[in-house]
């Protein structure tokens, strides 16, 4: 019987979950991460610069939270990117490529679906992380401005599925065995506006941030760092916005990949 | 099952194009002719060796029939469906095995490898596990207790067990294995070969198998292709492949004591003692024992009279015995001893 896409992601999904049982301490340090990285940023920032400074440049109220949030953001792009473009990558390292690819199913549904799973658990560890510092800074509000986020994360994900698709067809062709998803990703976060606001990028470079998913979650995360209640109508217009990106990525993702599949296979996989 | 052949190729064609570099910005197309019009067949309960020297195109031949590289033409079928135009269904038929050393995930256990791929062919549940406990038993993991080990503890000899493991979990009717017991110590790769025989002859799985090992072959295959610069040089039986490079067929006759201590005097005795068109006297080894060579075809006949001249010339003959060529004879005068042999035309 051929596989169907629920197979694919049910095998990917226990890889996963196998993966974080053999590996405690990288698991717990996924947990850890945001809190060390806003540590070093916010020890840096208050001995060379002014935080207060930064807070009124940025635009918001709470620096650490903000940073907090906009960590939980950056790790959750860099880990769908990794997930989805770096998977062709890691299996062919591993070897195991080969065999992934004789499940019977075509290979640009098996690239889409295993690419789900650890874009859905990476987003959630990021947000789970950061949810008692949440909490700490703006009790109960404070966490359901973090279910907002997550929600935007994923909404956010959709679009940069099909952007990592695209990523991992052209993985498949170049056959570089160095790891070109890790100079893709900070060129993504850079375009975010993660740690740094779009506004002070060269105008090129802004235009470009529009066509980003990962921007407008950024977005979300410093409107819940900034207001004491969340603007609604802003949700739904971000909501709108990534969901077009979506429909319009993905399409293209998968006309490339499927066009993409009898030039892959002529050449071999590997 | 197809009632056919389990795998058919018929003229298969894959050149590869690569590019060398000849300063900063220039470089040079390169055309590899990895297969000039292979055919072959592999047939059910049988086990068929794809032999051939580095570079001979086994590998590209093993990942057309699989589907992961498509040919530039001619055509293979497995289990009746074209590789091409049905690779699903080909996918669904085969286990392969390509890499004993890799291909499964370190930092998972034997049993969590083999539910991920288990997974991917959609088994689930009970019956993922019994198929997982099927194929642990058969493949011998369940004696050395090592399926909860993370792989990165596995050594040689249990990946290689691992690996035909996956490919028999969804139990397919046609098994591909590329140097399946490349590394192996001799036990090991006796166990992997005594297993390989048991699923062609008491399953009826068509078992193909890339080797570079001539005694491997001779023992475990009932047919075998040599492949030589991206063509079949010879195919058939080992018995047959024998007979490629024999028209003559050496015999060793031993006897019971020395029956001459000059050479020269044993050979023409021997002559004389076996006139014969048919045998021709080879070698006189230590005294004791005689290579003659007889024309293929009358060896029977040949031996006999041969052995009854020299009774009854009073010679005390011990034993005779055909001493076949072995496949490594047949293997090097087809490929010509060539090693890397890859057709390249710049």
């Amino acid at each position: 019987m051929p596989s169907s896409m629920i197979d694919v992601f049910r095998a990917q999904l226990h890889s996963s979950i196998y993966w974080y049982k053999n590996n405690k301490w990288m698991f717990f340090s996924m947990f850890l991460w945001p809190y060390l990285l806003v540590g070093v940023m916010l020890g840096l920032g208050a001995l060379v610069g002014n935080v207060s400074l930064f807070s009124k440049r940025v635009g918001v109220v709470d620096p650490a939270f903000y940073l907090l949030s906009a960590s939980a953001v950056a790790m959750s792009s860099v880990g769908i990117v990794d997930a989805v473009a770096g998977f062709a990558l890691y299996n062919r390292w591993l070897g195991t490529l080969n065999y992934i690819f004789l499940t019977p199913i075509r290979e640009a549904k098996l690239m889409i679906a295993a690419g789900i799973p650890d874009s859905i658990i990476t987003p959630l560890i990021s947000v789970v992380a950061v949810a008692p510092a949440a909490f700490y800074f703006e009790s109960i509000v404070g966490g359901l401005k973090l279910v907002i986020i997550l929600l935007i994360m994923y909404m956010g994900m959709i679009p940069l599925v099909g952007l990592s698709v695209l990523a991992a067809t052209a993985l498949l062709f170049v056959r570089e065995e160095s790891n070109i998803i890790s100079s893709i990703t900070p060129f993504i976060l850079l375009l975010s506006g993660v740690f740094y606001p779009v506004s002070v990028l060269p105008r090129a470079l802004q235009v470009l941030s529009a066509y980003v998913p990962s921007k407008y979650v950024v977005d979300a995360a410093k409107l819940a760092a900034k207001y004491t209640s969340m603007p609604w109508g802003w949700v739904v217009l971000t909501l709108g916005i990534l969901a077009g990106l979506g429909a319009i990525y993905n399409g293209v993702a998968s006309y490339v990949v499927t066009k993409a599949e009898v030039a892959v296979k002529r050449k071999g996989v590997e | 099952m197809s009632s056919g052949n389990a795998i058919l190729a018929e003229g298969l064609l894959k050149d590869y194009v690569t590019y060398i570099r000849k300063g900063f910005l220039r470089k040079r197309k390169r055309i590899i002719h990895a297969l000039r019009g292979v055919s072959f067949r592999v047939r059910w309960s049988e086990v068929f060796g794809l032999l051939g020297p580095n570079g001979a195109g086994k590998t590209t031949t093993v990942k057309i029939i699989t589907t992961l590289l498509l040919p530039d033409g001619g055509r293979a079928l497995v289990n009746g469906f074209d590789v091409v135009k049905n690779p699903i269904k080909v996918r669904e038929s085969i286990g392969v095995v390509l890499n004993v050393e890799r291909g499964f995930f370190w930092k998972l256990t034997g049993r969590e490898n083999l539910k991920y791929f288990g997974m991917l062919r959609g088994l689930k549940g009970k019956d993922l596990e019994e198929a997982i406990d099927r194929v642990v038993k058969l493949v011998g993991l369940d004696e050395l207790r090592s399926i909860d080990k993370l792989y990165e503890e596995y050594s040689l000899g249990m990946k290689a067990r691992l690996a035909l493991a996956r490919a028999l979990l969804h139990d397919p009717p046609i098994l591909i294995l590329d140097e399946p017991t490349l590394g192996l110590d001799p036990p090991a790769a006796r166990g992997i070969r005594e297993l390989l025989v048991r699923l062609a002859k008491r399953e009826g799985k068509a078992v193909m198998i890339t080797t570079h090992n001539m005694f491997e072959a001779e023992i475990i295959c009932d047919y075998v292709a040599i492949i030589s610069s991206g063509k079949i040089s010879a195919q058939g039986t080992v018995h047959e492949l024998k007979r490629l490079v024999a028209d003559k067929i050496p015999v060793s006759i031993k006897f019971s004591g020395k029956i001459a201590s000059d050479l020269n005097a044993v050979s023409k005795l021997l002559f004389e003692s076996t006139l014969s068109p048919h045998i021709r006297i080879k070698e006189v080894r230590d005294g004791f024992e005689a290579r003659i060579l007889v024309d293929a075809g009358n060896e029977e006949k040949a031996i006999a009279s041969s052995i009854n001249a020299l009774v009854s010339k009073g010679f005390n003959v011990r034993r005779a015995e055909v001493v076949e060529p072995s496949l490594e004879d047949v293997f090097i005068a087809v490929t010509k001893g060539d090693g890397e042999n890859a057709v390249i035309n710049d």
